[in-house]
């Protein structure tokens, strides 16, 4: 994965760099949104972080440009304002993601997979079965199977697995659960989405072998086959 | 004050103008007084003139220019007052009969009229105005009058219209200034209290005449300006004061353990971690800070549209549904299938959450949570209420719980940054709504009395809403 990281604070690109460097990434770095715009432009990138504030162009502006002139490139937004407003802003702007500073290095790990994953998978058919391991969705007839048997779900543990599925492999924070499953995009407080994951938990995973909804401490959740 | 702030001064711009078209005014007066005295007069004399070179045409051709000479001769002895002017003269400009001893140089056309001065043998000059005609062979015939009186009334008139000219603009810049200076004097006024403020005195208040004048009611809005910002400014100061006090305590706790972990050799990762989740326990009390200041700050009134107050308590209390369950609690929820409101539904959905999250945490086992949404005022208003079994708050304390920081004592083991019913006050606040605690006998009611959309706006902003909500 190569990224492209628009940002004037140099603690927080080094920050981000070193994170995502250690998890196999390759990381480019712009200190200011002419020279992000320039190399965005001109490279290939998998994704791009664009800070809003930035020195001579705007973080939104370079997003607005490169989508004027056809660049697909998932960009997500990092701002320190993080009101609901803005995020409005950002994704009008062309951004697919906003994330507000400060965040944990897992949050926006979490969310650049999710990005990538997702304009990989743009082109592709609309699937109408998700599978993880024995686990088995029919989106069309809305029934969940694991191995051979049937499970019943709730309306909303039915979404709220739906998107699990769909992020199968990565880690998915509380943050995402609750924009995603519940269209909100405040902080969740307290330990209310973690009790939905473990009855969800409880329905798919109890009576099985390989459990395959996992907590990543620190970060979030994950469904995947692997441990 | 100084005279160049004077000019400048709005009123004084208007007193010119006025001044300007007043003028105007008066010279036109004055103008159509002079055409109708001064100009009378002078038609007048005009048309004596004109009587009696005609009556003289007529003697000439009755009785020849000898004739006409003795009438002339004849009528200048009469004229002892010496007030008209006669003049015969030959084709070489010689005079024949008259009282004038020359024919003027001016007079070289005929048929005309003309002013000029004569000159007596003794000297004296008279202002003459005359008419010339032909009569006979190169005969020149001229009679005129002595306008010497018209002359005179002529310059007593002019001076009378630039004195009185003069006087008008005078004292109407008179007026202009004195206007000026009172309209400045106030403004002056409230510009040295403003200036006085920026300087940072925010006691200072403008004066207020009493008048009822419009200054009066500029200066009473600058004063209750000044009232709201002091307000502002105390409330700021208070949570400035409470942030630094309630945050430099787990500030505190964080560095000495920061600091016990450093001089370990090998410190253990999981007290590492414990650190970490401290830190995040006070970024999200600054987040939460941060957001309340935001939503007091009107930020989101601007995106304000109809909401179903009833989705959004469905929806949260679907969210919380799994909380109250593993602590068996009964948590129902009551609301009608459309209850617009004009507000945001982030905002309402964070304000219920929180009283959700209060009333998960504080009712005990086995207790129950109603939420319900319900018309009131005859369908103008809903309210929406969260009631728990809980503990409840003591009536002397509910005011203020919905302080930043307040948290009663027995809760300071539960998790919690004493911002929860701060934020719902702040949001209340902006929806104008209506926010009461009051006891449950046991445990607490918190209503939110918010006023209903109007129908219109309701259906069709909202409606969209509501499919969007549904995922539809």
């Amino acid at each position: 994965m190569r990224i492209l990281i628009i940002e004037d604070d140099k603690d927080v690109a080094a920050f981000i760099r070193k994170g995502l460097t250690e998890a196999g990434w390759t990381v480019d770095h712009a200190d200011n949104g002419r020279d992000g715009l320039f190399l965005a432009a001109t490279e290939s990138y998998d994704a791009l972080i664009v800070d809003r504030m930035l020195p001579g162009v705007d973080g939104l502006s370079v997003i607005r440009t490169l989508r004027a002139s056809n660049n697909r490139t998932p960009a997500l937004v990092l701002s320190a304002l993080g009101e609901v407003d803005d995020r409005v802003e950002g994704l009008k702007a062309g951004g697919d993601d906003y994330l507000v500073k400060p965040f944990a290095f897992s949050e926006l790990h979490a969310r650049l997979e999710a990005l990538i994953r997702r304009s990989a998978s743009a082109g592709a058919a609309p699937a109408t079965v998700l599978e993880v391991g024995d686990l088995r969705m029919d989106l069309l007839r809305r029934e969940v199977y694991r191995g051979d048997r049937k499970i019943d779900l709730q309306p909303r543990e039915f979404q709220l697995l739906e998107f699990l599925m769909r992020h199968a492999g990565q880690v998915v924070t509380r943050t995402m659960l609750l924009e995603g499953v519940w269209d909100y995009h405040f902080d969740p407080q307290t330990n209310v989405i973690d009790v939905h994951i473990s009855r969800l938990r409880a329905k798919i995973d109890r009576d099985f072998a390989t459990p395959l909804l996992h907590t990543v401490r620190g970060a979030g959740y994950r469904l995947d086959t692997r441990p | 004050m100084r005279l160049p702030a004077l000019f400048r001064t709005t009123v004084f711009q208007l007193t010119l103008v006025y001044m300007a078209l007043f003028g105007a005014s008066v010279l036109a007066l004055f103008t159509f007084i002079y055409w109708s005295t001064v100009g009378y007069l002078e038609r007048q004399t005009d048309e004596i003139i004109e009587a009696e070179i005609r009556g003289l045409a007529e003697q000439a051709e009755r009785r020849g220019l000898v004739g006409l000479a003795n009438v002339i001769d004849d009528r200048v002895r009469r004229d002892t007052e010496g007030r008209s002017v006669y003049l015969l003269v030959d084709a070489a400009l010689r005079p024949i009969a008259g009282n004038v001893t020359y024919w003027p140089e001016e007079l070289d056309r005929r048929g005309e009229w003309v002013d000029f001065v004569k000159r007596d043998p003794s000297g004296r000059y008279t202002p003459v105005r005359a008419l010339v005609l032909g009569v006979g062979p190169g005969f020149r015939l001229l009679v005129g009058r002595d306008i010497r009186e018209l002359e005179q009334i002529n310059e007593v008139f002019r001076r009378a219209s630039v004195w009185g000219l003069g006087l008008t603009m005078g004292l109407s810049l008179l007026g202009g200034i004195l206007i000026g200076f009172s309209a400045q004097r106030r403004v002056a006024q409230i510009n040295r209290t403003t200036r006085q403020i920026i300087a940072g005195n925010l006691k200072e208040r403008v004066p207020v005449t009493g008048a009822g004048d419009e200054h009066d009611e500029l200066a009473e809005n600058v004063n209750a300006m000044l009232d709201q910002i002091e307000k502002l400014m105390a409330g700021l100061r208070h949570v400035g004061d409470s942030v630094a006090h309630d945050l430099r305590g787990p500030l505190t706790r964080l560095r000495t353990r920061l600091e016990t972990l450093a001089s370990e050799p090998t410190p253990s990762r999981e007290r590492l971690e414990e650190c970490v989740a401290q830190a995040d326990a006070l970024l999200a009390t600054f987040n939460a800070l941060l957001r309340i200041a935001r939503i007091e700050s009107g930020a989101y009134k601007s995106a304000f549209a109809p909401v179903d107050l009833g989705v959004i308590a469905r929806d949260v209390c679907e969210l919380y549904q799994a909380a109250a369950d593993e602590r068996h609690i009964a948590l129902s929820c009551a609301a009608p299938v459309e209850a617009f409101v004009v507000g945001d539904r982030e905002l309402l959905a964070q304000a219920l959450t929180n009283l959700l999250d209060n009333a998960v945490k504080y009712t005990p086992d086995g207790g129950r949570i109603d939420v319900s949404v319900e018309g009131s005022r005859g369908g103008t208003a809903y309210v929406l209420s969260v009631a728990d079994t809980g503990p409840g708050i003591p009536a002397d304390e509910r005011d203020r719980m919905l302080e930043r920081f307040t948290r009663l004592d027995r809760s300071r083991s539960l998790p919690g940054n004493g911002l929860g019913l701060a934020l719902v006050k702040a949001v209340a606040e902006q929806h104008d709504a209506r926010l009461t605690l009051y006891d449950h006998r046991p445990g607490l009611v918190v209503e939110l009395e918010l006023p209903a959309a109007e129908k219109g706006a309701a259906t069709e902003k909202g409606v969209r809403h509501h499919f969007l909500e549904n995922g539809v």
